[in-house]
């Protein structure tokens, strides 16, 4: 029998992999199949949501479950960061919305796993580096509203200032590719490669918005720029090329 | 605290006011029918309808 030391890993899918757990050290981890690894967007019907020992197992860490009814059947999710998804995410999906779940980062962490005697004592403790899921949960037109965002970005012909006075949440992203944009005329010399340079920031950019994740939030030390991006007036710097 | 919520009856899908016109219709027409065939068909028809959200809310 397989004897590897037990990993604590964050539970992400419906019946899969274990986290964190309190179970008994040395035990195998189990990964099976994840049918939605690699951040796709799990939709489904929200039904039930709380906190659990993993797999309701009495012998396992708490954490937290999301059941969802999805055209392919009941899923269940499970991670500690599910509860904080639902509570802090910008739409509070309710039991019977319609909904979409996405892994979006994995963070490393540290846990310990324990080994417990039959009366439930706890004889060893063990520190172990895993990492824990990080989750967005909102109701479904939250993400298709991100798209549409994304689209917009990724439109390189758009007008900035009319998107973001229609999309005001966007400021910051176009602050950042305003940025990029600087900083490219500054250091990279070979237009191809600043051009490659921006195409694949503003991509990665519009990627992270599509996906769900917080949109950024820029503090500028030359407040010019923001006015430069909400209004279009181009102010002289001092570092900017003199002729 | 859990939050939860039992899947409905059919009695109370058709007396729910907050259930659409359309479910209640599909599940009356759904009942006449032999109970394999329409949840065939009615799984395909999720199916069929998420992926067709997916492409219209451009959903990844």
């Amino acid at each position: 029998m397989d004897k590897r030391p037990e990993v604590p890993v964050e539970g992400t899918d419906s019946n899969a992999r274990g986290q964190a757990s309190t179970a008994p050290a040395w035990r195998s981890v189990t990964r099976a199949t994840n049918p939605f690894r690699g951040g796709s967007l799990l939709i489904g019907r929200l039904t039930e949501h709380g906190r659990a020992n993993y797999q309701f197992r009495r012998d396992e860490n708490a954490s937290y479950f999301v059941k969802l009814l999805t055209s392919r059947g009941a899923k269940t999710l499970w991670g500690k960061d599910l509860e904080r998804a639902l509570n802090a995410g910008e739409t509070r999906p309710k039991i019977g919305d319609l909904i979409g779940a996405r892994r979006v980062a994995r963070e490393a962490v540290t846990v310990t796993a324990r080994q417990r005697v039959a009366d439930g004592r706890i004889v060893t403790e063990e520190a172990h580096h895993a990492h824990r899921t990080r989750w967005v949960v909102e109701k479904v037109k939250f993400f298709a509203e991100r798209a549409r965002l994304a689209r917009r970005l990724r439109d390189e012909q758009a007008d900035v200032r009319e998107t973001v006075r229609a999309h005001p949440e966007l400021k910051s992203t176009f602050l950042s590719v305003r940025a990029a944009q600087e900083f490219a005329a500054r250091r990279i010399a070979d237009p191809k490669d600043r051009e490659r340079f921006l195409t694949l920031m503003r991509e990665a950019m519009a990627a992270s918005i599509q996906k769900g994740e917080p949109l950024p939030e820029l503090r500028l030390r030359d407040p010019s720029i923001a006015e430069e991006v909400t209004k279009g007036v181009r102010t002289p710097r001092p570092d900017d090329p003199t002729r | 605290m859990n939050a939860t919520s039992p899947l409905p009856s059919s009695r109370g899908i058709l007396s729910d006011p907050e259930a659409s016109e359309w479910l209640k219709s599909a599940f009356k027409s759904a009942a006449e029918r032999d109970p394999v065939d329409a949840l065939n068909d009615a799984l395909l028809l999720a199916a069929t309808l998420e992926e067709r959200l997916r492409s219209e809310l451009d959903l990844l």
